[in-house]
């Protein structure tokens, strides 16, 4: 840690810190108050009447006009606009217009799900991307290299949700390998208390043996049809920053001292490359809440993604508007981290 | 080096298929029934305001009402909440006998008082259900003197006219809106003087079999049986009902045996799963109509020969055999099946396809070729080959038609606003009597854009006819059963030539149930839960 | 080396000094398309994409059916000589709708680049040249939509605007071109300082000029081929609201569109999602692999 005694007084140095962290922090803020103006003027645009969804089709029209007002809908565009900064700043999205509870509650109450997919979708990901990623570079041009873009091609080129169709027609309608659409079967759903909301977690603290296995055999499938995207990406980059560190003297002046070739790409390039692939992963995490959209739609798996879909099509638009705000809000605070992270720890920025 | 990867990925690959073994057939434990039903379109479980078919059975089984529907004879009302009832002479007061040492699950006694509290609620709420009174004469302003509670077993409603008593009773009695409310409860939870209506939206506050104990929207309603029950306990602990929209996912979990009952199954599942062992399919006619709405402010429907016209431009039969198969029965009488006063199955089809007829008809009424119009439709499976059938048909036929899809509430917001040419909508009845219908369908109060009848199907389509205001009030008040029964007939013949509607099926509702599961029983207007056994 | 020594055309693009500026060019092209027929995946692609175009361009011809005639009684037949790629739930040849579903997906692939590009050359150009405030704010409001996932950002503007093709596309474009516009920025911010556009300045060109004549020619290579690799995204992206029915309305034969009934009868007709699914993948693919040919050539400082 480069933390050394400097004195009390700003140095040129630190002063140009101080400027860069506070723009930062300004150019984050405005960011942030750009999402929010989008937003409203997203949902000010949907041709939808969310009235209706709560006084119901058949209403007398008194009480269509009560709810009307109740909304604010009478009130100018600017007034909104403020009411709504106010309650996004405090995150308070509004209830919504389906469920007729907070959607931040909601969401909460979804998102486990889907934190718990991406999950194991990143382990999945992570864990294959990373070797073949270095192993592409390590033999570069090879069969494997050619194996693995290949691979990787077809990755980003198919439609994730056409693959998870495909998924569920193969292994489950056919081969019968895997559980189908839902987190876990409806008959263990309630027999174990859910303390975390993560249901492989809560399972085991139950000492549900059954319910863990059949939770396993529900979220194999879609999270490897997102692992395959985010495996994609990641072995991608991880060969690029790979084969850019190959090409480097320290490399070269190992290989002559006689170190083997696995040791010196493991050991020592790889060392050099770890920050740059955990802020892909980091990334790539924020990406398959993306994935999640349409691979929840497909496995009615009940999380964020399945929660925004409905919300669209039920024309539910403080939800619509919310899950819009939440994921632009993850996406800054994921980026921030990444660029933290990478400031922190890259030996080459300090 | 090839030989050894191969190898590698084999045992990998034997790994992985060892740590998902097969998926094996789960079964439901035997104090459970296990469903699921595509349920996102509730929004409340407050009976002042709902409305919608899901939440109005889901209701029927968690609170009791006055009178009951017959589970083996739908157009048999039963004693419910009421022991008895008594019409006055003249035909206009009905008084009820309310059971003695009824209890909310909270404990609080149930007693006529909260009943009449509940009738009165749900007028000076006045959210959609109000329209079940408004509709027989009640309006928040007469309520407390209209309907009153003498003592803790008697209620008094007092009607403005002597309407046929077995459809108030149906309308009334047996529908949400005569649900016993625990009073003090609700009142405890009101916020901003509404009544408990916010409170109501995720609980139930009533007497019942069941309570809900659970309702995440999209995904989960449970029910839970009330130990307290006054009446028969039922033989299922807890009803899971899972949202699934997709017709094929429901169908998977039923082979599976993960539920025992699958709501929303397609012709095509229904047809494959009939036939595997185990699996029973159970089939109801609903009073539901499924109907092309045609806006009659828009130039090219004024014409009753236009609108004659469009009803040749679908092949009914093909529908019928196809994608309706198994999940509608052809209907075009806007009266549905077994409802008193409604036109046999035969005689309530009239049309089939015949492009030419409809060219001609279109040309007398002075519709040019080439007319452009849309047509909006929602999120049923079946909108959409309906839609995109007409589409064709109306192509041949030299019109010009745009299919939007939409979100059903957007597509109640532009029917509601009479923003729309053509619209594909269903209008569900909660009376077996050909009144229900009509009222509706034929019926319109006042077709000035500003009264906003949007209860009124008739008032969306801006369709009013003096004439046939008239002949619906006659045909109601007519005291001799077999002359209002033939006023309902002519009725029908007359609109299906000229009506503003084209209605094309009547909904038959289908349930696949695993045969683990006994005594399934339902018919158009509630399925009872209470009678399932394992 | 004979053939340098050769006369006509060839002689000429092969030419060791070219003569004039129109030959140096010529020669420079003649390379690219060289190097990029060399990378058989490359070309591969590209010879799909253009077999794509003449399908679309002929598609009236090439389908063996009116792919919107309904034929109720064949409704959901599986893959026959009659039907190679089977029917649908109406009874509409799939093979022949996917045909005519290649024009859909061009039209939004071409419409979106072609909306995308300009707009996000010339956003990025700007802020990069000019830089100070007009970078300042042009980039946050580039942040803002890069702070959405583009699926999300597309999904919510075209609930906002309403399913349709047209919407679609103003979706995608809206979702699609932050990324060009960072670009742009970047590359352009490299070409302000040279020594070239200040000697340019000196002359007294005008900004617009500099902008239109140095600064936009040398940004394009690196444009050209981040759009073209965005295509690929935006084909998915759009099967992805065609899916969720948020994208061409029907009887339309969009891809996603067609995938999405396809799930309906999964269990019973897997011809019916797996077809599109597959028209889809090659397309993407295509454009991938076409694609990373392009950078090899155009935007060799790449990798």
């Amino acid at each position: 840690m480069r933390v050394a005694a400097q004195g009390g007084y700003l140095t040129p140095r630190r002063r140009r810190r101080l400027r860069e962290t506070l723009v930062a922090i300004a150019s984050i803020g405005v960011t942030l108050l750009g999402l929010v103006a989008l937003t409203f003027f997203i949902g000010r645009m949907l041709p939808l009447d969310p009235v209706i969804k709560i006084v119901g089709e058949n209403a007398p029209q008194a009480a269509y006009d009560r709810v009307y007002r109740e909304l604010g809908l009478d009130q100018p565009l600017i007034v909104q606009f403020l009411g709504y900064l106010k309650s996004a700043v405090t995150l308070d999205l509004g209830n919504s217009l389906t469920s007729g509870r907070p959607v931040l509650e909601d969401i909460g109450r979804v998102f486990p799900a889907t934190i718990e997919l991406a999950t194991v979708a990143m382990v999945i990901g992570t864990g294959l991307g990373v070797p073949l990623g270095v192993l592409s570079a390590m033999y570069a041009n090879s069969w494997i290299d050619h194996v693995v873009r290949t691979v990787c091609l077809i990755g980003y080129s198919a439609p994730n949700f056409w693959l998870g169709l495909m998924g569920l027609m193969i292994f489950y309608a056919g081969l019968g390998w895997v559980s189908g659409p839902g987190r876990i079967d409806f008959v263990y759903e309630y027999g174990f208390e859910q303390r975390t909301g993560l249901l492989l977690i809560d399972t085991i603290m139950a000492g549900n043996w059954d319910a863990f296995r059949n939770a396993v055999s529900h979220i194999v499938l879609p999270a490897a049809i997102l692992a395959f995207s985010a495996m994609t990406y990641i072995s991608r980059m991880t060969r690029s920053f790979m084969a850019a560190q190959l090409t480097q003297e320290y490399i070269i002046t190992a290989r002559v001292k006689g170190l083997s070739w696995r040791r010196t790409v493991w050991r020592h390039a790889f060392r050099n490359i770890a920050v740059q692939v955990l802020t892909v992963i980091a990334l790539s995490y924020a990406f398959l809440l993306e994935g999640a959209v349409l691979t929840e739609t497909v496995f009615a798996w009940p999380g964020f993604g399945r929660y925004l879909t409905s919300a669209l099509l039920a024309g539910d638009m403080n939800a619509v508007v919310g899950c819009t705000l939440i994921i632009g809000i993850i996406f800054v605070t994921i980026n921030l981290i990444c660029d933290v992270l990478y400031r922190v720890l890259d030996p080459r920025t300090r | 080096m090839k030989l050894k990867h191969m190898m590698l990925s084999s045992a990998f690959a034997a790994a992985v298929a060892a740590a998902f073994p097969l998926q094996t057939a789960a079964e439901t434990p035997p104090d459970v029934m296990a469903m699921a039903w595509n349920i996102d379109a509730i929004s409340t479980f407050d009976p002042a305001q709902v409305g919608e078919v899901v939440t109005i059975e889901l209701l029927a089984n968690t609170c009791d009402r006055l009178m009951e529907y017959d589970p083996e004879d739908e157009t048999n009302i039963v004693p419910g909440l009421a022991e008895s009832y008594e019409v006055s002479e003249d035909g206009t007061t009905i008084t009820f006998k309310i059971r003695e040492g009824l209890t909310f699950p909270s404990g609080n006694p149930a007693t006529a008082q909260e009943m009449a509290w509940s009738l009165h609620r749900v007028l000076k709420i006045g959210l959609g259900a109000a329209a079940a009174l408004t509709e027989y004469g009640f309006t928040a302003e007469n309520a407390e003197e209209r309907i009153t509670a003498p003592d803790d077993t008697t209620l008094v409603m007092q009607f403005d006219q002597a309407y046929p008593i077995s459809l108030v009773l149906q309308a009334i009695a047996a529908y949400p809106v005569a649900t016993l409310m625990d009073r003090d409860t609700i009142m405890a939870n009101e916020v901003d003087g509404d009544m408990g209506n916010k409170y109501l939206a995720t609980r139930t506050e009533c007497v019942g079999p069941y309570h809900l104990a659970r309702w995440n929207p999209g995904e989960v309603v449970i029910l839970e049986r009330n130990e307290e029950y006054w009446g028969e306990q039922p033989a299922m602990k807890t009803i899971l009902i899972r949202h699934v929209a997709e017709a094929a996912t429901q169908r998977l979990m039923l082979t599976s045996g993960d539920i025992d009952v699958a709501r929303d199954l397609t012709p095509e599942d229904i047809a494959d799963v009939s036939q595997i062992e185990g699996i029973e399919i159970a089939t109801t006619l609903k009073p539901q109509l499924t109907y092309l709405a045609l806006n009659n402010e828009f130039g090219p429907f004024t014409d009753p020969r236009a609108r004659l016209a469009l009803r040749y431009l679908l092949d009914y039969d093909a529908m019928g055999q196809s994608f309706l198969r198994d999940i509608g029965v052809i209907r075009q009488s806007p009266v549905q099946l077994g409802a008193f006063g409604a036109l046999s199955e035969e005689e309530g089809r009239a049309f089939s396809l015949d492009i030419e007829r409809a060219r001609e008809l279109l040309a007398e009424a002075g519709v040019e070729p080439g007319t452009k119009f849309s047509l909006i439709l929602g999120t049923h499976p079946y909108s959409m080959p309906i839609g995109q059938h007409f589409q064709e048909n109306a192509a041949e036929a030299g019109l010009d038609v745009t299919v939007e899809r939409m979100a059903n509430a957007q597509l109640f917001a532009r029917v509601r606003g009479r923003e729309f040419e053509m619209a594909l909508m269903s209008w569900q009845t909660s009376v077996g009597d050909a009144h229900g219908m009509a009222s509706r369908q034929l019926y319109n109060p006042d077709n000035a854009a500003e009264a906003k009848l949007t209860q009124y199907p008739s008032w969306r389509s801006a369709y009013f006819s003096e004439e046939y205001n008239q002949r619906v009030m006659d045909a109601l008040l007519e005291p001799d059963t077999a002359k209002r029964e033939e006023l309902y007939h002519q009725l029908q013949l007359d609109q299906m030539q000229e009506g503003p509607q084209v209605f094309i099926f009547q909904t038959s509702q289908n349930v696949a149930y695993r045969t683990a599961l006994k005594g399934w029983t339902f018919h158009g207007f509630r399925a009872f839960y209470n009678m399932v056994s394992k | 080396m004979d053939d340098m020594h050769q006369h006509g055309f060839r002689g000429w693009l092969a030419a060791p000094v070219p003569a004039s500026a129109a030959q140096a060019r010529a020669q420079q092209i003649w390379l690219g398309c060289k190097r990029f027929a060399a990378n058989r995946s490359a070309l591969a692609g590209l010879v799909f994409l253009l077999l794509l175009v003449i399908v679309a361009w002929l598609a009236p011809l090439i389908a063996p059916y009116n792919p919107f005639q309904q034929s109720l009684s064949a409704r959901l037949t599986p893959p026959s000589a009659a039907h190679w790629f089977g029917t649908d739930e109406l009874g509409r040849d799939i093979l022949s709708r996917i045909i005519y579903g290649t024009r859909i997906t061009l039209y939004i692939a071409v419409l979106t680049a072609g909306i995308v590009a300009p707009v996000g050359l010339i956003v990025g150009t700007i802020a990069g040249y000019f830089g100070g405030w007009i970078d300042l704010v042009l980039m946050r409001i580039v942040d803002v939509f890069l702070a959405f996932p583009s699926l999300i950002l597309a999904l919510a503007f075209v609930t906002a605007l309403g399913p349709g093709i047209e919407n679609a596309v103003i979706a995608l474009s809206l979702a699609a071109w932050p990324p060009i516009a960072r670009l742009a920025r970047a590359e352009t911010l490299t070409i302000r300082k040279s020594d070239y556009v200040a000697a340019m300045r000196m002359q007294g060109a005008s900004h617009l000029r500099i902008i239109w004549s140095d600064v936009i020619p040398m940004c394009l290579p690196s444009v050209v081929v981040r759009v073209t690799l965005n295509m690929a995204i935006v084909i998915l992206t759009a099967a992805g609201l065609g899916f969720l029915g948020l994208g061409a309305q029907p009887p339309s034969p969009e891809w996603g569109a067609m995938l999405s009934t396809g799930r309906e009868f999964m269990m019973n007709a897997w011809w019916v999602a797996a077809m599109p699914g597959i028209a889809i993948l090659l397309t993407s693919l295509a454009v991938n692999l076409a694609g990373d040919g392009l950078r090899d050539v155009l935007d060799p400082r790449h990798d």
